[in-house]
């Protein structure tokens, strides 16, 4: 090959100028071998290239220095180079970098047998993997030349770079169930994840450029839970409200499938939660989807997924994020008004919609409303079960919350009475009508109410003025005649 | 009053003990009807709130409400039921009813506080003032048992009217009850304790008897007509 020829070329033109310069070079460098020298004499000088066969190269530059500071310094070169030597320089085809790397590591494990590489972990994960077909480049965490222990190499300027020697490469955890981890971290999504700014061991707490304990995990699933105990040391906030969760009961109560911190987080590429919403409902759904697909169809899913609309609604919001209550309780229940007044009287955010903020105030007004805020006034007083009140999500929907306009409207009247009849038991088709749908008393609507609620206005301030002034009149009349 | 006064004052008798009792009867239902029902309207009041906390609770209170309610139903239906029988049967006079003279006598009296009148008018066995109270209340609680009972049974009143009676039924109930609850609260309660006529109280509803000086005053008429007639042929009181 041509290019080849090129590369001999030069190197022999090296190895003439370098003999020129032997003296100089072999100078500091006393412990070096004799061979090692004559080798140093050409691969210490920059510009020598090995080019494969996909073109990638690498330069065949020994750092003399390094070399002479590093383990190996009393060996000759042709202890791991053994097809080389003064007077033997073979040429040899590689396809790839790879490839070149893979079969130069093959050397390394001629003195260091896998026995003694299992004392260590990450050497034991490694060469489990190589029975998958996956080969194990030792240079790449400890070097060619200046060949060191990981920890003692110094160079790597932080911790992260120092962890992704090996995390950047196929590394797995095994567990005592059969299952497996993948310990490779993805690089480019750990810093563009919020914790970029963190060191690998302020999560991976004991885990250092000095200690990797060993640690045994019965299954994958209790890694999980394990590591999601990491995120308390900083969030502990978050931690203290997931504590009073459902899936924290459900945990505690021994359903390990009941999610904590990662599950919906992720691990290393976590990112701030809020900044899509549609996500924040994909999370939910993994566990929910039954509850996604109702949500999908709602009004408020609809206008998510359909119209990205930012206002509406997604689990978190009713649910919140971390304490998530049971929703089949009664004081869950008790507070439906207030999750839907957070947007439902709020004119900023339903206003653009043509939505009526007094659908609260005449929900609160009105018997159930009104029974509602007493039970809750009553329950921290009394010690006494409250009934279940008819709120919000009664009529309208819960997860399947329809438009109350348009051609939706009828389906909730017609559902009306049978919602009605759950707790008025026996009550007639005309009994919604009872419930003025969140309408104020008008000449139109509900004229009858109205007109009643007028009479008294104007009735009641006369009376009180009539009798007022009768009794004055009488005082007053009293006192004169005296 | 002191007892001296009462011995030396002659006195004239107005009401028979059943009418006692059963002013006592609406006294103590008006009370629990009032606390109970009020407290419900004004319910964000800390007053209503310490009495809804205090009987027990929301459920606790609609619940004394509609059995006082039953009991307060009953008195009037017993009421109504023994003026009717006692009309019928001659045994009462038809004194509660509202007559002309009722009108002119209140344009007469106002003319009088004004002093465009040398002297009051001259009451019967009721004044106007008495009657007023009378059919008020006896109206506002024929109301508000109706529609409290529309409201008790929603579902039943529903079956045969349209389901915005219910609503307007509240609203009705509610605001009778304060109508009636201000003619108590402003007009009876002026007229038995706080009229310079009767301070520091009215109490012939309570022992039965009228001093001779009152009835002059505000009864002459009735008392002109007792002294007609002979006492025994008098109708029993009502």
């Amino acid at each position: 090959m041509k290019k080849e020829k090129y590369i001999m070329l030069v190197a022999l033109l090296f190895l003439s100028v370098s003999l020129l310069m032997a003296g100089p070079a072999g100078a500091g460098n006393t412990d070096l071998s004799d061979t090692a020298k004559a080798c140093l004499s050409c691969h210490a000088q920059h510009g020598l290239m090995v080019t494969f066969e996909n073109n990638e190269f690498v330069e065949a530059y020994v750092d003399a220095g390094k070399f002479n500071a590093s383990v190996h310094n009393s060996f000759s070169c042709s202890q791991c180079h053994p097809d080389f030597s003064a007077d033997k320089h073979p040429q040899r085809k590689f396809r790839s970098k790879l490839q070149y790397h893979e079969k130069s590591a093959l050397v390394c494990r001629r003195c260091h047998t896998d026995r003694q590489l299992r004392t260590s972990s990450i050497h034991t994960t490694l060469l489990n993997e190589e029975k998958s077909g996956t080969a194990t480049v030792c240079t790449n965490c400890h070097g060619s030349h200046a060949i060191a222990q990981v920890k003692k190499t110094g160079k790597y300027s932080d911790e992260e770079e120092y962890c992704m020697k090996c995390h950047g490469y196929t590394v797995k955890m095994a567990f005592r169930s059969g299952e497996a981890l993948s310990g490779t971290i993805n690089i480019s999504s750990l810093q563009a994840s919020v914790h970029n700014k963190l060191s690998c061991s302020d999560c991976h707490y004991g885990f250092s450029s000095e200690e990797h304990p060993k640690r045994h995990f019965a299954t994958r699933r209790d890694y999980t839970l394990a590591s999601s105990e990491n995120c308390r040391r900083c969030h502990f906030d978050k931690y203290t409200k997931t504590m009073e969760s459902i899936h924290h009961t459900m945990l505690s109560q021994g359903n390990l499938e009941a999610p904590v911190c990662i599950d919906c987080h992720g691990s290393h590429g976590i990112s701030h939660i809020s900044k899509e919403r549609v996500l924040i409902a994909k999370r939910c759904q993994r566990c929910h989807a039954g509850i996604y697909d109702i949500y999908a169809k709602s009004v408020h899913g609809n206008a998510l997924f359909n119209e990205n609309n930012q206002d509406v609604p997604v689990c978190a919001d009713c649910h919140t994020a971390h304490a998530i209550e049971d929703p089949r309780t009664l004081s869950y229940r008790e507070r439906v008004p207030d999750m839907c007044s957070n947007c439902h009287a709020n004119k900023a955010i339903v206003g653009k919609y043509g939505l009526s903020t007094a659908v609260v105030d005449t929900y609160l007004s009105d018997f159930h409303g009104v029974t509602l805020k007493l039970y809750r006034l009553q329950k921290g007083a009394l010690n006494k079960p409250a009934k279940p009140m008819a709120v919000c999500t009664d009529c309208h929907g819960i997860h399947n919350i329809s438009s109350t306009v348009g051609p939706d409207a009828t389906v909730v009247k017609a559902n009306l009475v049978k919602r009605c009849q759950k707790c008025h038991a026996g009550a007639p088709k005309n009994f919604p009508d009872s419930w003025l749908s969140h309408y104020k008393p008008s000449l139109t609507r509900a004229p009858l109410v109205f007109f009643v609620n007028l009479v008294y206005k104007i009735f009641i301030p006369v009376l009180v003025a009539g009798l007022v002034l009768q009794i004055m009149l009488h005082i007053w009349r009293y006192v004169v005649n005296r | 009053m002191d007892v001296g006064t009462v011995i030396q004052e002659e006195r004239v008798k107005r009401f028979s003990p059943a009418r006692s009792v059963e002013h006592l009867a609406h006294v103590v239902t008006f009370v629990v009807l009032v606390c109970t029902g009020l407290s419900q309207r004004f319910y964000s009041l800390d007053i209503s709130q310490w009495i809804i906390l205090h009987l027990g609770g929301i459920d606790n209170v609609r619940l004394i409400h509609r059995f006082a309610g039953v009991i307060c139903s009953l008195e009037i239906i017993t009421h109504m039921a023994v003026a009717a029988i006692g009309i019928v049967y001659g045994k009462w006079q038809p004194s509660m009813v509202i007559t002309k003279k009722d009108f002119t006598d209140v344009v007469h009296n106002i003319r009088y506080y004004l002093g465009m009148e040398n002297s009051p008018t001259r009451g019967g066995r009721y004044t106007y003032k008495q009657k007023f109270e009378y059919w008020g209340i006896l109206t506002g609680l024929l109301l508000m048992i109706l529609t409290g009972f529309i409201l008790w049974f929603p579902s039943v009143v529903t079956m045969f009217l349209p389901g915005e009676i219910i609503p307007a039924a509240k609203v009705l109930h509610t605001n009778e009850a304060l109508v009636v609850f201000l003619i108590i609260a402003i007009w009876h309660v002026y007229n038995a304790i706080f009229s310079p006529e009767v301070f520091p109280m009215d109490t012939s509803i309570f022992t039965g008897y009228i001093s001779k000086s009152r009835m002059l005053r505000e009864h002459p008429d009735e008392l002109d007509e007792m002294e007609e007639k002979p006492l025994e042929d008098m109708p029993a009181s009502p």
